[in-house]
């Protein structure tokens, strides 16, 4: 696992929207996004990001403290230490007061044509 | 007041009533209790799902006249999987433990031919090869260049790529999954239970069989020890048949893994 420099997220959000702001887990300490930008009601999209500087033992996206939220798509953007950024692009997920979603990814194997 | 005297009333606690109330210290009202931590309701623990992860199918191996062959070593670099835009095995796969029992299938052998090869799986469309000797990632970018032509030149040669005696020796699938199950129920699950663990077989393809590690299993950091030492043995060793064993737990969510 390597050290997680920074990771920046883009959000689009679905059909069901929620508020701001939007937290997210590293280890277990909920934070809220920084460098933010745009919207989380249904339609928008948002951005924002975190400096981490350590090991990503876990890394979530927390879901609302009431309702739904419905995201359509998240992009994230690693950079870790010693490693290319990277970026992993994940699918619909619908989060409530009882969920958060990983958003922690390993960097890629590497792969090469033989 | 002799000093005596004042030290005798202090120590029948006399002294101490006449000088600061006439009630009885009992019947003073408690203050309220300050809110305290350990009485409040403990947070709520939310739930870890995954979101499906979208792979570019761009930078996958696509469909092509050409052969095409990607090698991408393990993280532990313990082994190298072979991804081609040919079927190898399709539908079932297959592990050769070893060169003899490469013998009558010319993929495998071919694969073997190539020095420090040390047991190859197949499935689909991928080979995964382990090696003896130093397993660095250089180790395999060598090696790997050299099973890749093997691979290649087999397919080339348009035979069959795996021996008819092993097709002949996979049963069908609801056999497989009731031997599997039955090697589950009367060893794995007893030897895992004393970890507070458990294992579920979630599917059987053809002779592929996936697994998922509960309880005190899932999270465990010798879940990959037990895994590739006791689960695939014993699959083996019951059910000679069967092809590749997968793991499909989602280990980062394990909220009871086993840390005695």
């Amino acid at each position: 696992m390597p050290k997680l420099n920074r990771f920046n997220i883009e959000i689009e959000t679905g059909d069901t929207g929620t508020d701001l702001p939007v937290h997210f887990t590293i280890n277990n300490h909920k934070l809220p996004l920084e460098d933010t930008q745009g919207g989380v009601q249904p339609g928008e999209t948002f951005s924002g990001g975190f400096e981490i500087r350590s090991f990503a033992h876990s890394l979530t996206l927390v879901g609302p403290e009431s309702g739904q939220w419905d995201i359509r798509k998240m992009k994230v953007d690693y950079d870790c230490e010693h490693t290319p950024t990277y970026s992993v692009v994940f699918g619909e997920v619908t989060l409530d007061e009882t969920t958060e979603v990983n958003i922690w990814q390993d960097p890629p194997l590497p792969t090469w044509d033989v | 007041m002799s000093v005596l005297k004042k030290l005798s009333q202090m120590f029948s606690g006399t002294g101490r009533q006449e000088s600061t109330t006439d009630k009885p210290v009992s019947e003073t009202p408690n203050p309220p209790e300050p809110a305290n931590s350990f009485t409040e309701a403990p947070p709520v623990q939310r739930r870890v799902i995954q979101a499906p992860v979208i792979v570019d199918q761009a930078a996958e191996v696509g469909s092509s006249d050409q052969i095409l062959i990607k090698a991408e070593p393990s993280r532990d670099n313990e082994q190298c999987k072979f991804m081609v835009n040919r079927p190898l095995f399709e539908g079932h796969s297959w592990l050769f433990s070893n060169f003899e029992e490469a013998a009558g299938s010319p993929l495998a052998e071919s694969v073997f031919s190539v020095d420090s090869v040390e047991t190859l799986l197949v499935h689909d469309s991928t080979a995964v090869v382990t090696k003896t000797g130093a397993k660095g990632l250089s180790d395999w970018e060598t090696l790997a260049k050299d099973v890749g032509s093997a691979l290649r030149k087999t397919l080339q040669a348009e035979t069959d790529l795996v021996s008819k005696d092993i097709i002949a020796k996979i049963p069908a699938e609801p056999v497989v999954r009731e031997e599997i199950q039955k090697v589950i129920d009367t060893e794995v699950n007893p030897g895992v239970a004393g970890h507070g663990g458990r294992i579920t077989l979630t599917a059987v393809t053809g002779n592929t069989v996936t697994i998922e590690m509960g309880g005190g299993c899932q999270g465990c950091s010798a879940a990959d020890l037990t895994l590739k030492q006791g689960i695939h043995n014993a699959f083996r060793k019951a059910v000679p048949y069967v092809g590749a064993i997968y793991d499909e737990t989602d280990h980062a969510a394990g909220s009871n893994p086993y840390y005695r």
